[in-house]
């Protein structure tokens, strides 16, 4: 019986002896959990996102490390739970891979250039809204042009972008939906600057285009099976012609932001990746042919474990996956290599400079969980595209984590705690689960055709409204310690209206001035391809691309011969 | 006399495709009793009018997340032209302060940023369909 | 109604007939809600009305059913027709309120001045959508439109009801979607005229289409008259054989006679009405005469016909004080 609780013990000095606990007293769980019972008060079941209960303590109980070597294994090995390399950040940090997307190229190539001066290792270029619609910058309300992203229609446009930046050097990812003529116009440069394709590196972000049509609908041009066909083709393409470039990034983060829980959006992913895969592979590729450029992008939320556990269980899921279900025998196809993106959505524009405490919580998450490249939000993200001052303490956030906090000397630091070991095996049977609901519903692509996806999104999204109704999910400055007195609003940012005015005339102008012909045949070529099921679309695109034809007249003709990308009704 | 459902179209203009925000508040407004002709984001000004006209809709509210509320002056101004007056407009997402004014002008009844109740969106809206009808110019 | 309100429906009625679309769009509202002068306004434009064909589309979600109208519109178009949709959502029973998402697919007619679509929620009331779909269509048909579809879920009674409005019923079914055709509301099927099998490039389309001929074996005399046709919605295809089954059905070359047609549509309607206003009444159970039919069919003196037979003229008896039908 332990009387340490109401008695002081004398001290007696023997400095010889290490502190420790006296010996004759031994810690039990039984006393700490009447203890605990005595002082909580009331003891609310919390559960996290994904559903899943969280107590208060974890001990060997609830996981040890028997299996080690089963369960978590060593970093680069299956089953890859604590890094899909041996060396992890240790070796080679996560990439600092800030977006940026603003005005006009020449105003891009302008933050871009700064951005790499403060340390970014790699480039992530967003067009401009009016691109993901589909159409070029002569055809929008000069108003909308610019203020998300960078207008890039043409060959010209990527190339005052990306002026001066070493192409082959330099690790570049397009956010770029299909039918991807972004990386058409990239390889058009690359071609012009004499940089041979094999030296071009980098993802094609948003080529997941199931992704697009479950949530968020910026970037669907091309109907469902169209978007389907230029996939698989693309992927041919590049595995072809651009042999170190990531043709595959399949997003989870759509789904997040618009209200799938961390695990399902997690669960969700991953069918997508095996649908992805199995288009592929049904269209003869091998999969260790493939699977080694595939990549993953997410969210993360600032549901911080949570975060982290979502991403060790993907890594252990991912590899078996690889193997047993889509028969890769290359260890280079079984890691889950992705680029994580703090999430948008738990920041607020009331008391925006909160942003960075939440920017911080979450990039911390995300590096725990050995993420290979990160995007930092700036604390206007909340308000609108971000300002420089703002983009510049987002890339400082990174530069302190990795160099004053020292998060990258150990790999995986988490790995045998017993809350984060437990969670990641209750992130993983749930993520299964979500996945078998999939399946069960023909795979991901016909899920989404008749809308199980979406149906499940629009669940979690209003129960987790309602959670913030009810003020069970408190936001600080929101619906919690909100200050009514908010002096401090950010100027957003706006476009120079006279800059792309004279961009628009000088898009206008570009079009007359080319060869009409070639640039009509090159377009015809895009139907040829399209009516015919060996030829591989992606080839038509670099070359019309390369001709001169624009962004808005390449989707316009594929529009017709694809079909119109609309909406899924979801009832 | 007015007291029957009232019509709202939710839709978005411009080029931004965030919809979270948008169907939630349409699931708001059906559980007050309303009817929500949800449409999906992209949409043209002169469609909205169309639109507008065939539902004989007494609400538009428009959800934009970048930057799309700068031509919802535009819309009022078409509105206006089309003799659809007498619909008020709310705009729901991230709209500046320093923009608000701009909005105002233009006609637009109430602004809602992110983080507003559910019970002051509703309200709202309600006073919207009223003030609505009692504009109405025929019938 | 005041002479001022008489004004304002008369204006609203050669506004309807002289095509004007916001004056079309107002008076759905009205007769809708059942506003004052909505019986005045019908009154004025039925005489306006020539008997358009009315197209049912009913199919379950993920069957692909807002592609093919969008498809079938398209066809529509191309034979020089204007067209005019209902679009019938469910309502909340509890809130009344609803969500019709029904335009999120129909997106590339929106400009055409040839097209006009109206989202009309169900508001939970047995045989009133009915009453108020059927008023949509003398207004749109009043209005000078060509040919007119009525698109609804099939879940739910009121809308088989509605679907029996029209003049030929087509019901969609897909692969893939659990048990395909036994997952139907046997109403739904029993309703059609035409069965489509959309999706039909997919796995799984050849089965439907069994299933439902062997569907359509059982059944006895005329019914066995169903064809079954196969689309593929997306690409499009076999949308314009669609228009053309539809535009020769017996439905509306046999009633070649268009008030024929409307009035199969009248009696319909009404009857529906009418065994709303019975149950209603019914149900309401009160009056002497009611009560005591009730506890004779509780105790057993009379049988549960025999009961309802009396019960309707009784209820008959209780409407005849009426000034005319509530929602």
């Amino acid at each position: 019986m332990s009387k340490i609780a109401s008695e002081t013990v004398p001290v007696k000095s023997k400095s010889a002896e290490p502190a420790r606990a006296v010996k004759s007293q031994k810690s039990d769980q039984a006393t700490w959990k009447n203890a605990y019972d005595a002082q909580i008060g009331e003891d609310r079941v919390i559960k996290n996102r994904s559903g899943i209960e969280v107590k208060a303590l974890y001990t060997p109980d609830d996981w040890s490390d028997e299996s080690y070597d089963d369960e978590l294994g060593y970093p680069g090995q299956a089953p890859y739970t604590r890094g899909i390399y041996a060396t992890m950040h240790r070796g080679r940090a996560w990439t600092q891979r800030q977006l940026i997307g603003l005005g006009t190229p020449e105003e891009y190539n302008e933050r871009l250039t700064k951005s790499l001066d403060q340390g970014a290792s790699a480039i992530s270029l967003l067009p401009c809204n009016s691109g993901f619609r589909g159409i070029d910058c002569d055809e929008a309300p000069t108003a909308l042009l610019g203020t998300c992203g960078t207008v890039i229609n043409s060959i010209e446009d990527m190339d005052a972008a990306l002026k001066g930046v070493p192409l082959d050097q330099i690790s570049t990812a397009v956010n770029d939906p299909s039918p991807f003529t972004l990386f058409a116009f990239l390889l058009g440069v690359a071609k012009r600057r004499g940089i041979p394709f094999d030296k071009i590196t980098g993802t094609a972000n948003q080529s997941d285009y199931i992704s697009h049509f479950v949530a968020n609908h910026m970037f669907y041009r091309l109907s469902l099976p169209g978007a389907r066909r230029v996939f698989v083709d693309h992927v041919a393409y590049c595995r072809e012609h651009v042999p170190n470039w990531n043709p595959v990034s399949v997003v989870g983060q759509h789904m997040q932001q618009a209200g799938a829980t961390p695990a399902e959006t997690m669960g969700f992913t991953l069918s997508t990746a095996i649908q992805h895969a199995e288009d592929c592979i049904n269209r003869g590729m091998e999969p260790d042919y493939i699977l080694p450029r595939f990549t993953f992008f997410f969210d993360i939320s600032i549901s911080f474990f949570e975060e982290i556990a979502k991403f060790r269980a993907a890594r252990r899921i991912w590899a078996r996956i690889a193997q047993e279900r889509l028969g890769a025998k290359d260890p280079r196809s079984m890691r889950f290599k992705f680029h994580g993106q703090t999430s948008g959505v738990d920041l607020t524009s009331q008391q925006p400079l909160n942003n960075i405490a939440r920017v911080s919580a979450q990039a911390i998450a995300g590096i725990l969980s050995g993420l290979q490249s990160m995007h930092t939000d700036s604390y206007d993200e909340a308000i609108s595209c971000p300002t420089e001052g703002p983009a510049q303490i987002a890339s400082a956030t990174q530069h302190i984590l990795r160099e004053e906090a020292h998060l990258c000397d150990v790999i995986d630091p988490l790995g045998g705690s017993y809350y984060v070991e437990t969670l990641t095996d209750q992130m993983e049977e749930k993520i299964l689960e979500v996945m078998e609901v999939i399946d069960k519903a023909g795979g991901m692509y016909e899920a989404v055709e008749q809308g199980v996806v979406q149906r499940m999104i629009g669940k979690s999204a209003l129960a987790h409204q309602q959670k913030v109704e009810r003020g069970d999910e408190k936001i600080i400055g929101v619906n919690h310690l909100a200050d009514h007195e908010d002096a401090h609003e950010p100027a957003p940012y706006r476009p120079d209206r006279s800059k792309m005015e004279r961009h628009v005339t000088a898009f206008k102008e570009y079009k007359s001035a080319r060869n009409q012909s070639d640039v009509l045949r090159a377009i015809d070529r895009l139907t040829k391809a399209a009516d015919n099921e060996d030829e591989n679309i992606f080839a038509s695109i670099v070359d019309a691309a390369d001709k001169g034809a624009t962004h808005g007249e390449i989707i316009a003709r594929l529009r017709e011969d694809l079909g119109f990308g609309q909406p899924l009704v979801v009832e | 006399m007015n007291d029957y459902p009232g019509r709202v179209l939710i839709t978005k203009i411009g080029y931004d495709g965030h919809d979270r925000g948008s169907r939630i508040v349409a699931a708001f407004l059906r559980d007050a009793g309303m009817e929500v002709i949800y449409t999906p984001p992209w949409q043209e000004i002169d469609a909205v009018v169309s639109l507008a006209t065939q539902e004989d809709v007494d609400v538009i509210g428009i959800s934009s997340l970048a930057t799309d509320h700068l031509i919802v002056p535009d819309l009022m101004a078409a509105l206006g032209e089309a003799g659809l007056s007498h619909i008020r407009v709310v705009v729901g997402g991230i709209v500046p302060e320093s923009e608000h004014e701009l909005l105002k002008t233009a006609g637009v009844s109430a602004i809602f940023g992110p983080g507003s109740g559910r019970d002051d969106i509703v309200v709202a809206v309600r006073n919207c369909v009223t003030e609505s009808r009692q504009n109405r110019t025929f019938a | 109604m005041s002479k001022n309100d008489n004004a304002v429906i008369e204006r609203l009625g050669k506004k309807v007939m002289s095509g004007n679309v916001a004056a079309l769009a107002r008076s759905i509202t009205v007769i809708e809600n059942n506003m004052p002068g909505s019986d005045e306004l019908m009154a004025r434009i039925r005489a306006a009305t020539t008997g358009i064909p009315v197209i049912g589309i009913t199919g379950p979600p993920g069957a692909g059913k807002s592609t093919l109208i969008d498809a079938l519109v398209h066809e529509i178009r191309g034979s020089d027709r204007s067209v005019g949709i209902l679009a019938v959502d469910p309502s909340s029973p509890i809130t009344g309120g609803a969500v019709l998402g029904d335009r999120v697919r129909m997106g590339n007619h929106t400009m055409d001045q040839g097209v006009f679509i109206r989202s009309l929620s169900a508001r939970g009331h047995l045989g009133g959508l009915s009453s108020a779909t059927f008023d949509a269509i003398d207004l749109l048909d009043a209005a000078g439109w060509d040919i007119i579809i009525i698109e609804t879920v099939g879940a739910g009674q009121s809308e088989t009801e509605i679907a029996s409005i029209a003049d030929v019923g087509c019901v969609l079914a897909a692969p893939g979607l659990g048990d395909d055709v036994q997952a139907m509301k046997a109403g739904i099927l029993e309703i059609a005229d035409i069965l489509v099998v959309n999706k039909a490039d997919r796995d799984g389309a050849e089965n439907t289409e069994q299933q439902l001929r062997a569907m359509l074996e059982l059944r006895h005399g005329k019914g066995r008259d169903v064809q079954v046709l196969k689309t593929i919605a997306t690409k499009p295809d076999g949308v314009d054989d669609l228009l053309n089954a539809i535009d020769n059905h017996p439905n509306l070359t046999e009633l070649d006679k268009s008030s024929s047609r409307r009035r199969k549509r009248v009696r319909t309607v009404l009857s529906g009405l009418a065994a709303q206003l019975a149950r209603q009444t019914i149900l309401a159970g009160s009056g002497t005469e009611l009560d005591d039919i009730f506890s004779k069919a509780l105790d057993g003196r009379l049988s549960l016909r025999h009961a309802a037979s009396m019960a309707v003229s009784a209820s008959l008896n209780a409407n005849a004080s009426d000034e005319g039908p509530t929602d």
